[in-house]
């Protein structure tokens, strides 16, 4: 297991790599720095403030040779954008926004809170949902309710995420007001008003995939001999799905699972947006429309990196919910 | 387990029981707070570089001005803020000017810890001439970066002292690690720059400048404590002078969460306080207040002569996008407001309030920005410019009468536009209300003459006999802008030219700008001080983008107009000064550099609760001036956003019915 995991590892270290040329071959080589620059100055800066820009945060190097240099010398490729481009990434210094000058790795720290006040109750919320109710319409396959409740994942899987929003918070924040419209409030005790309408909305747009996921797999389980054997045997219905079906049905669902787990640090792009929660995914689409090339760069990469972590994590969690599954 | 799941249920009922939708702490019900938004996020609260609407929010109401703009009067007027009046120039020979700015007594800074620095051993300190000058030597350092540098030009030494202080730091290293104070000091200061003593600064100019003044209403000039820049340096675990705000203003920054909220409270140590300045013009609400503003609800007249400000807190929070702004808006939880356009004809009736929002006390206030939207030629080009001559300019005449703005603000802007005639919007001295340019009437028959005049009847080159092809340089590619281009471009395909909307992004354009390849272009300007030159230097030839990367990016050249300009632009508001600008819009009515397509309109709403609320036009701090009633407000809230509950009662009830019996019939049939 141990050697698979560092072969893993390695491939996933390798992937990296690639991620972070093509991340710079996006950001340097087809984005010019100084179009980045001139854009983060103004237009009428005076050159010295330009360059003096330029040179804080690290956009005066050249692409890939460094011609300033021997050579032989080590300088020649060090002082150049593409090496501080894997240094930084690498190390996780990720330096200053392009926008606001801000450090990159506070704003990380800054928003990873709220993200995940978000995302984890989301994704906890949506998981217990989706298993609970496919479980149920898995029982009841072939009945009315399993129909009723397929009409209704198709119907909600129809639905473009954002009309959820702008509905959710008409609906619930306007017409029944249950729940403010959006907001954050970093108080505990408060945050849970804030934070009930966009997990509401995420559990019903996630909702139908899901359930249709997770019903396919049970209703496959449901007809192993396994289960007939246990009905034999004499084991109740809660029994059978809760002890039987929904164990050996894990390891399909911790693959769709364990992906998303690692997101969840990454946040919730138009949730956060719509409902003004300054977590990381607000962070990225900010960083989008105002041109903060730094910021942008940091967020795909990470997400890349989180990525592979994710599968990494499946692999590994497979042998834990199988013991049949031998990592070798 | 069955009464475990009967417990969570029970729970989440009595939770649901106490929801609510009101985003506030419900502490603050009964406080004067005001409540708004801002939808991005500041990037800098250096007074010296804040430019944005958000950051002038903070850095207008935190930090004070020597010089004011009067709330209600329009035309707008200055008033004396910290200085004790609106200094007069003196002339001092040479062609220089002097204006010497009298400091009134007892302006604290914030309190902070910054100013163990300076060893008082207070928390706070006065502020004096010396922190005014230090803000005019930040503006004038190019390490600041300051947006208005060049606005300052004409302040004896200013330049010199820019341009000394960089060489300093480039050729001595132990000069450029000194703290900026002192590398002020050391390069010597802007010569006029000259604070007299702690209560009075005088600013000599090399050159007249009249509207020199204008700048000491903005933020950029406020007193800046060198202790603050000293110890607010963002390294060592420092936060940054540009997320800090030392200021002498009505309020202080007392949260700063900037990518979500702010927080600005009552400054209790703000020289208003003091009975020596109580009846001061930035201290003591207005008298004289217009009978219209009463009539209209705008202005409570008790409020004459009372010391500001009057709300305690002002609570700004973060909303990104327009519609949940707006709906809560509509809840009362934003005590003002927008339009959105998703909800405008709501809203909106004819030009009115809607019967529905009249019900709920809403109020509406129009006003006109001091702004221009317009299509601008490059006059450098062949074709449409300059070098095309007479030819040229019948073209661009044609083009500019086949433009219908007034179908174009209905559709696009709800009608929320003042059509251009000149580039002056109303409200400024040289506006003439009965002013109608004769190419800027839709008149496509006019054009289709003027076209023929040009050379280019029904769009056909008559030398070429080929049709004439255009370039529309846009900086926007939504679905949204291209409709709006592809308006313009259909009017001049009406005369039969062929006109390619090339839409890049925003780099792009700039990058067509810098290397002058563009014909036709839309571009806007809104004004940062409310005088005719404001806007007619856009059109000056020293300013084209072509010779000096200027403003000015039609590249327009005009002999005449410039000497104009410079007559006009030092005088004072006098007749004189009205005869310049006529002369100057006469020539860019025939010359049509520009076709100046609207002054944009804003309509604000207000909540019945909000009092003294008038809409500024301009950018200037008017928070001190407004008040709240929070016993409405909150009387009004609890009416508007009482929770309705019995959907969830009906779901759940739904939810049982139809599970009840599948599970019956499940269980008859297994049995």
């Amino acid at each position: 297991m141990a050697a698979y995991l560092l072969r893993r590892i390695g491939y996933g270290f390798v992937t990296v790599l690639g991620v972070l040329f093509l991340l710079f071959v996006l950001f340097f080589a087809v984005t010019d720095p100084d179009d980045i620059a001139r854009k983060a100055v103004g237009e009428r800066a005076r050159p010295e403030v330009y360059a003096q820009w330029k040179k804080n945060h690290g956009y005066d190097k050249p692409l890939f040779l460094n011609r300033s240099f021997g050579a032989y010398d080590a300088g020649r490729y060090t002082q150049t954008l593409l090496f501080e481009h894997y240094r930084s990434m690498l190390t996780f210094d990720f330096g200053r926004s392009d926008a606001d000058d801000s450090p990159i790795a506070r704003r990380l720290w800054e928003g990873a809170g709220p993200s995940l006040s978000l995302t984890v109750p989301l994704f906890a919320f949506g998981l217990v949902l989706g298993v609970a109710v496919a479980l149920f319409v898995a029982f009841f396959r072939e009945t009315y309710i399993d129909r009723a409740v397929l009409v209704l994942c198709m119907l909600t899987m129809s639905v473009a995420s954002l009309l959820y929003i702008i509905a959710g918070q008409y609906l619930v924040g306007m017409l029944l007001k249950w729940f403010p419209i959006s907001g954050f409030d970093p108080n505990a005790a408060v945050m849970a008003r804030f934070l009930a309408l966009p997990v509401l909305v995420g559990v019903v747009a996630g909702f139908g995939a899901d359930v249709r996921l997770y019903r396919t797999i049970f209703i496959e389980e449901i007809t192993r001999d396994y289960v007939r054997t246990a009905r034999a045997k004499g084991c109740g219905d809660a029994r059978v799905m809760v002890r039987h079906v929904l164990r050996n049905a894990l390891i399909p669902i911790l693959t769709n699972v364990v992906m998303t787990i690692p997101f969840l640090f990454t946040g919730a792009l138009l949730l956060e947006s719509f409902f003004g929660i300054p977590g990381l995914g607000a962070l990225t689409v900010e960083a989008i429309q105002g041109n903060d090339f730094s910021t942008l760069r940091t967020m795909v990469y990470l997400g890349a990196l989180l990525f592979i972590l994710g599968q990494i994590l499946t692999d590994i969690s497979y042998a834990v919910a199988d013991p049949r599954v031998r990592l070798s | 387990m069955a009464r475990t799941g009967v417990l969570a249920a029970l729970a989440g009922l009595l939770a649901f029981a106490g929801c609510t939708n009101n985003p506030y702490p419900d502490a603050d019900r009964d406080k004067k707070v005001l409540y708004s938004s801002f939808s991005e996020a500041p990037k800098t609260l250096d007074p010296a570089v804040a430019y944005t609407t958000a950051e002038h929010v903070i850095t207008g109401n935190v930090y004070d001005t020597l010089l004011e703009y009067h709330y209600l009067k329009r035309p707008y007027q200055l008033i004396p803020g910290l200085a004790e009046s609106v200094p007069e120039p003196q002339q001092l020979g040479d062609g220089r000017q002097s204006y010497r700015f009298k400091i009134r007594p007892g302006i604290l800074f914030h309190a902070d810890p910054c100013f163990a620095l300076s060893q008082t051993g207070r928390a706070a300190r006065e502020a004096v001439a010396a922190d005014f000058a230090f803000a005019l030597a930040r503006i004038a350092d190019p390490a600041v970066n300051s947006p208005v540098i060049s606005s300052f030009a004409e302040v004896l030494g200013f330049s010199e002292f820019s341009k000394r202080l960089a060489e300093l730091r480039k050729g001595d290293a132990a000069f450029a690690a000194l703290p900026v104070h002192e590398q002020y000091k050391r390069a010597g200061g802007i010569e006029g720059v000259i604070a007299r003593g702690d209560r009075e600064l005088e600013v000599v100019l090399a050159a007249p400048n009249a509207q020199i003044l204008y700048w000491f209403a903005m933020p950029f000039t406020t007193p800046v404590a060198w202790e603050a820049v000293a110890t607010y340096t963002g390294r060592d675990g420092r936060a940054s002078f540009t997320d800090v705000a030392v200021g002498t203003g009505p309020y202080r920054l007392a949260v700063y969460e900037k990518q979500y909220r702010f927080v600005l409270a009552r400054n209790e140590g703000w020289y208003g306080t003091l009975p020596a300045n109580a009846a001061a013009p930035g201290v003591a609400f207005p008298t004289g207040i217009e009978p219209e503003d009463v009539a209209e609800g705008r202005i409570d007249p008790s409020y004459a002569g009372r010391r500001m400000p009057f709300v305690d807190r002002l609570n700004f929070s973060r909303e990104r996008e327009n519609i949940p702004r707006f709906n809560k808006f509509l809840q009362g939880y934003y005590d003002e407001g927008g339009i959105i356009k998703e909800s405008f004809d709501a809203v909106i009736q004819g030009d009115r309030l809607s019967p529905q929002m009249q019900a709920r006390g809403m109020r509406l206030d129009k006003t006109v920005e001091p702004s221009i939207r317009y299509i601008g030629f490059n006059m450098d080009d062949p074709v449409l410019g300059a070098p095309a001559g007479e030819r040229g300019r019948k073209l661009r005449q044609a083009m500019s009468a086949a433009i219908d703005t007034n179908q174009y603000l209905e559709l696009f802007l709800n009608g929320r536009g003042v059509p251009a005639q000149t580039p002056l919007p109303p409200g400024l001295f040289g506006y003439d209300a009965d002013y109608k340019n004769p190419f800027r009437q839709h008149d496509l028959e006019r054009a289709r003459q003027l076209l023929a005049e040009a050379g280019y009847k029904d769009g056909i080159d008559t030398k070429t006999n080929t049709r004439l092809k255009l370039s529309f340089d846009t900086s926007a590619t939504t679905a949204a802008a291209n409709l709006q281009f592809e308006f313009l471009a259909r009017a001049w395909r009406q005369l039969g030219l062929d006109v390619e909307i090339k839409g890049t992004t925003y780099n792009q354009f700039q990058d067509k700008i810098r290397r002058g390849a563009y014909q036709l272009f839309i571009w806007g300007w809104i004004a940062d001080f409310p005088d005719p030159e404001n806007f007619l230097f856009l059109l000056e030839c020293q300013n084209a983008r072509s010779k000096s990367g200027g403003p000015n990016t039609a590249n327009f050249c005009n002999a005449e107009f410039d000497r104009l300009y410079r007559q006009m632009k030092d005088l004072p508001s006098n007749e004189q000064r009205a005869a310049l600008v006529k002369r100057m819009l006469a020539i860019l009515e025939q010359e049509r550099p520009w076709i100046e397509l609207y002054h944009e309109e804003d309509f604000n709403l207000s909540h019945a609760w909000v009092i003294n609320s008038k809409p500024t036009g301009i950018s200037y701090p008017a928070y001190k001036y407004k008040d709240v009633d929070p016993e409405i407000r909150a009387r009004m809230q609890a009416q508007w956003n009482a929770p309705v509950r019995w959907p969830v009662y009906v779901l759940v009830l739904a939810m049982v019915a139809l599970t009840v019996p599948a599970v019956r019939t499940y269980y008859r049939e297994r049995l």
